[in-house]
């Protein structure tokens, strides 16, 4: 049927040459990161840039595991991100039913109320929220990061603007066959709202995963601490152990890019794509 | 042809905005009594995420701003300030500078990086051979820990031995920018960080906006024989109206309360950011935990949500007359 | 209205500190107390362990916990656990002049002076620095280290270079001129007469150590002027490394001592057990080093050179605070101080006894000048006390990086220095 012409083809290299080059860029500090782990910490910073390490360290990926319970850190980090995701996933998308589909009294002013306090940095408010928190006795608990990372305003907007582009006449329908709001939202909205349920999860997921200043303030005891914290402690105030910090980075990046490959597919099942081409 | 599909397009989109409120119905009690119905139906499905929101963070945050109007070192007692707060900060020049700055990076920083993640989403989303492996590289500078990628970003712009300066240099520019260390072009190579960084994060939603596109649009404008481009401008945007919304305000925020990326590259090894690079949070920073002037930082929070909440009105108020 | 809300937030604050506060329980049934003790890097810092279990030794009935709030951003963890009142910790490290400021500021901590007049304690032993730490009349910590800045240099280089080493006595012009001797060669055999860290007071405060001026006094600063001209004029020749290019790079000093690409680096004596170290792992190449004395301006005695403390403190939510208070005896006294020179660190109490346990390190240089290096003759701490301290710090580090970077001319910043100094104590 689609019979390319030159100019196509043409077209199709320069697309792929594009693609190649933002690919290298955007890899480049991750080939820097890897190459980094493999070095003392004197010859992190050293120019010209030695992108392949004469005598590769690969003692940084063993001290990473000895010099800090790092095990233990994956593990709570890995207990707090499922948590807060699910968490998340589940209030953000249950709320922005209503806000999309529902008519009800105050709609208007209480969405734009909670999208304008993504707006109010943490910072403003860090200490008068810790000391209300610590009042509460969850200082030092797990449960305090949870609290402060499952209901975010952002996960509510996002899912909103998605439901909105979902057909309103589909829910319609359904509540002329009986079904109840809660029926509509489970049976309807979710299987349709997979792409961007994915995107909310990857998301979640990646500032959950990294997040440095929530677990900083609340978790000070070591076994309660996270991954950010670990890799945080090898700068010292008079020595940085960059080699370690960077073999510690590559790690625990890896369950991040799983979670993106494996919701990927996600992305792939519209119909969108090949409507474009050709 | 194609402009009654694009309106048809833009018909559903819509229906999620608020019905007309010049239609009013005399209420009997059982349609008050069903409107009481759906409120609460409609509110139990806020709930769960309002509740933890609101005792958790809106308490906070309508407390800090109480605290704009008071004195606090976050032990001793509180005392009165009324506006004193914001007379400091408005006349202290790098507060000032911090707004102005924030202001330059959030113009130059936003429309980029919507028209690269754009982009980036629209040929990512077609049917290429190593879609998965380009889509995920893309996300990498947003996964990537701040501190490697800031500093391979230092690296590699750096002035005097970077690679950056080394092939301008090889190019023919005898004085290649001196990019972070000058206060000219600080700013700029920020932004240009920032796009980088964030172009593959927004991608994502732009991809999985392109996934709730009906097809029938396309092969109807198929059928009507129209080019790709004008498939673009006719179909692709004014369905991706919703989540351009949602991107542009969050781009907005986030790039208002810009901090740690540009404590990382600007601050290095003194952590002072200068009149060219400082921005509001970390003023609000010193404020709070360097100073400990919490009801200063608390006053500059309330100027930042002040701008943030009246461009989002704004944004809001555009996106409902389209 | 006003005094409604105040009062209003005030109580609920009051509310979160008796929660916060019955909490913190210390004493167990058995009659053991437990002191928990905020510190940071405890994982690579030698003597945290060391001085508790001196302490626990003596005292059976105390059981010191450590929690590592991390070096970076100490100062702002520890006053957000301690903000309110509420904070667990008995025993608090104090890291630096403007995080102490902010603490005694806000009252949480615990005044010392009354222990110190009850026990009898000779203040006289920390050289002075007890009275750079007063406010009002009384002090809230008590150091028990004290850095200060010497001249490390690379033998080897010297002797490469056929050059006699630097000695105990030097101006800044003989300083610079040698930094200029010890220049040589190019790309990766390239070495650098001298070095100079990114921090501020690496070349600002030289320009202090005359006891002629306060940084913290705002003003004219034009007296800071030779210091940079002669820092920027080695940069532009070549004798230092690029300022800017060290900034963007986290180019840390140690590495650069390490890999054998300077001559001679001014850094404070916390690198001496961090050196020493680096040789024993075969992390550092320059493992035949000295150190001298800092040089200095021209009648000003040799030995006059930038200090930096750290303290400990009693936080005034404490329930053990006679407790805390044993331990902050024995931690800045005479024994702490042993424990601290035994891992090669510089106890805030000096004498000749605690100079020769250092100098008889293992892998501490055997000439005389080294040791001699380690004799003080006056101290100026890096920043002062001030009611302004952090925010003067601020626009110290941001005029310092101005002139360093080229944006600005030496006048040029340090009139503006001076300026925005200025309006800081004004308001």
């Amino acid at each position: 049927m689609m019979i390319e012409s030159t100019g196509q083809k043409v077209l199709k290299v320069l697309l792929y040459v594009f693609l190649i080059i933002t690919a290298a860029v955007m890899l480049l500090p991750f080939i820097w990161m890897l190459s980094a782990s493999l070095k003392q910490d004197r010859d992190v910073f050293t120019f010209p840039i030695d992108w392949i390490p004469d005598n590769p360290e690969w003692a940084n990926y063993s001290r990473i595991w000895t010099q800090i319970p790092l095990l233990r850190y994956i593990l709570n980090t890995v207990k707090l991100t499922i948590i807060v995701t699910l968490l998340q996933l589940f209030t953000s998308s249950f709320a922005a039913y209503a806000f999309a589909k529902l008519r009800f009294k105050g709609r208007n002013a209480l969405f734009l109320g909670y999208v304008a306090t993504i707006a109010v940095p943490w910072q403003a408010y860090m200490v008068p929220q810790f000391m209300m928190l610590r009042g509460m006795g969850l200082n030092n608990t797990h449960l305090a990061i949870i609290i402060l990372q499952a209901f975010s305003a952002f996960g509510v907007f996002m899912m909103k603007q998605f439901y909105e582009g979902i057909p309103t006449e589909l829910c319609e329908a359904a509540r002329i066959d009986g079904m109840t709001e809660y029926g509509i939202y489970a049976k309807i909205m979710l299987p349709l709202a997979k792409p961007s349920l994915s995107t909310l999860t990857i998301f979640t997921f990646v500032n959950t995963w990294n997040d440095f200043l929530g677990p900083y303030i609340y978790l000070t005891r070591d076994e309660l601490k996270t991954i950010q914290l670990g890799l945080r402690s090898f700068i010292g105030q008079y020595s940085s152990e960059y080699g370690l910090i960077m073999a510690g980075s590559v790690v625990t990046m890896i369950p991040v890019l799983v979670v993106f490959l494996s919701l990927q597919k996600y992305f792939v099942e519209g119909v969108a794509s090949s409507g474009l081409k050709g | 042809m194609l402009r009654k599909k694009e309106v048809g397009a833009a018909s559903v989109t819509a229906n999620g905005l608020p019905i007309d409120p010049s239609i009013k119905i005399e209420k009997s009690r059982a349609a008050k009594k069903a409107e009481l119905n759906r409120n609460l139906v409609a509110y139990s499905f806020i709930a769960p995420n309002f509740i933890g929101f609101a005792v958790f963070t809106l308490i906070p945050i309508v407390f800090a701003f109480v605290l704009a109007f008071m004195n606090w070192n976050g032990n001793t007692d509180m005392t009165w300030a009324g506006l004193d707060n914001f007379k400091y900060i408005f006349t202290n020049e790098m507060f000032l500078a911090s707004l102005r700055n924030t202001v330059v990076y959030t113009v130059g920083t936003v429309p980029l990086t919507l028209v690269a993640s754009l982009f980036l989403a629209i040929v990512l989303n077609q049917k290429i051979r190593g879609r998965n492996f380009f889509r995920t590289v893309s996300f990498f500078p947003y996964v990537g820990s701040l501190v490697a990628i800031t500093a391979v970003w230092n690296m590699l712009f750096n002035p005097s031995m970077g690679p950056i300066n080394e092939i301008l240099r090889m190019l023919g520019v005898d004085n290649p920018p001196r990019w972070i260390a000058d206060n000219n072009w600080a700013m700029f190579t920020i932004i240009l960080f920032s796009v980088w960084k964030y172009m593959g994060y927004y991608m994502v939603i732009y991809l999985a906006g392109l996934q709730g596109i009906n097809s029938e649009l396309y092969e109807a404008a198929s059928i009507d024989g129209v080019n790709t481009w004008q498939k673009f401008w006719y179909v692709t945007l004014p369905q991706l109206r919703n989540t351009t919304f949602f991107i542009l305000i969050m781009l907005t925020i986030q790039c208002f309360k810009v901090y740690d990326i540009v404590y990382m590259l600007a601050g290095g090894g003194s952590g002072a950011l200068s009149e060219a690079t400082t921005v509001l949070v970390y003023e609000i920073y010193n404020s709070a935990f360097r100073y400990w002037r919490l009801g200063v930082a608390s006053a500059e929070a309330l100027v930042l949500f002040a701008i943030v909440l009246a461009i989002t009105i704004v944004q809001f108020r555009l996106e409902k007359d389209k | 209205m006003k005094k409604t809300i105040a009062v209003l937030l005030t109580a609920l604050m009051a509310v979160s500190f008796v929660f916060a506060n019955g909490s913190s329980e210390t004493a167990a049934s058995d009659g053991t107390t437990t002191l928990t003790w905020a510190v940071w890097d405890y994982a690579t810092t030698p003597y945290y362990d060391a001085l508790i279990e001196a302490y626990e030794a003596q005292n059976p009935g105390v059981n010191v916990e450590v929690i590592d709030l991390g070096s970076a951003d100490y100062q702002t963890a520890l006053q957000i656990q301690l903000s309110g009142g509420g904070s667990e910790f008995d025993v608090v490290a104090v890291k630096d002049i403007p995080g102490y400021n902010n603490l005694v500021k806000a009252g949480l901590l615990t005044d010392l002076k009354p222990y110190v007049e009850r026990d009898g304690i000779d203040t006289s032993k920390y050289g002075g620095i007890v009275e750079q730490v007063t406010v009002d009349g009384t002090y809230y910590e008590l150091p028990f280290r004290s850095d200060f800045w010497v001249l490390f240099y690379n033998k080897d280089l010297f002797d490469a270079a056929g050059v006699p080493y630097p000695d105990n006595d030097m101006t800044f012009e003989e300083y610079d001129a040698l930094a200029r001797q010890m220049t040589s060669g190019s790309g990766s055999s390239k070495v650098y007469g001298a070095h100079y860290h990114t921090w501020r007071s690496a070349i600002q405060l030289f320009g202090i150590l005359d006891g002629q001026h306060q940084i913290t006094d705002g003003g004219d600063y034009s007296y800071l002027a030779p210091y940079y001209e002669m820092a920027l004029s080695q940069q532009a020749d070549g004798v230092v490394q690029d300022y800017a290019t060290l900034k963007t790079s986290n180019i840390h000093y140690s590495g650069v001592f390490y890999n054998e690409s300077v001559a001679m680096m001014n850094m404070g004596s916390w690198f001496i057990a961090s050196l020493i170290a680096a040789n024993n792992s075969g992390q550092s190449d320059a493992d035949n080093w000295g150190i001298v004395k800092y040089p200095h301006a021209e009648g000003v005695e040799p030995g006059t050179t930038l200090g930096t403390i750290t303290a400990l403190a009693i936080p005034s939510s404490t329930n053990e605070k006679d407790a805390a208070w044993e331990f902050v005896k024995f931690v800045c006294g005479e024994q702490g101080a042993e424990v601290l020179a035994s891992t090669g660190n510089f106890p805030a109490v000096t004498n000749e006894e605690i100079n020769n346990i250092i100098a008889s390190m293992d892998g501490f240089p055997q000439d005389e000048a080294s040791k001699e290096a380690l004799n003080v003759a006056q101290l100026y701490l890096e920043m002062p006390l001030h009611d302004k301290s952090a925010e003067i710090e601020v626009v110290l580090n941001e005029y310092h990086d101005q002139i360093m970077t080229g944006n600005m001319s030496v006048d040029e910043g340090l009139a503006e220095m001076g300026r925005r100094v200025d309006q800081v104590l004004a308001n």
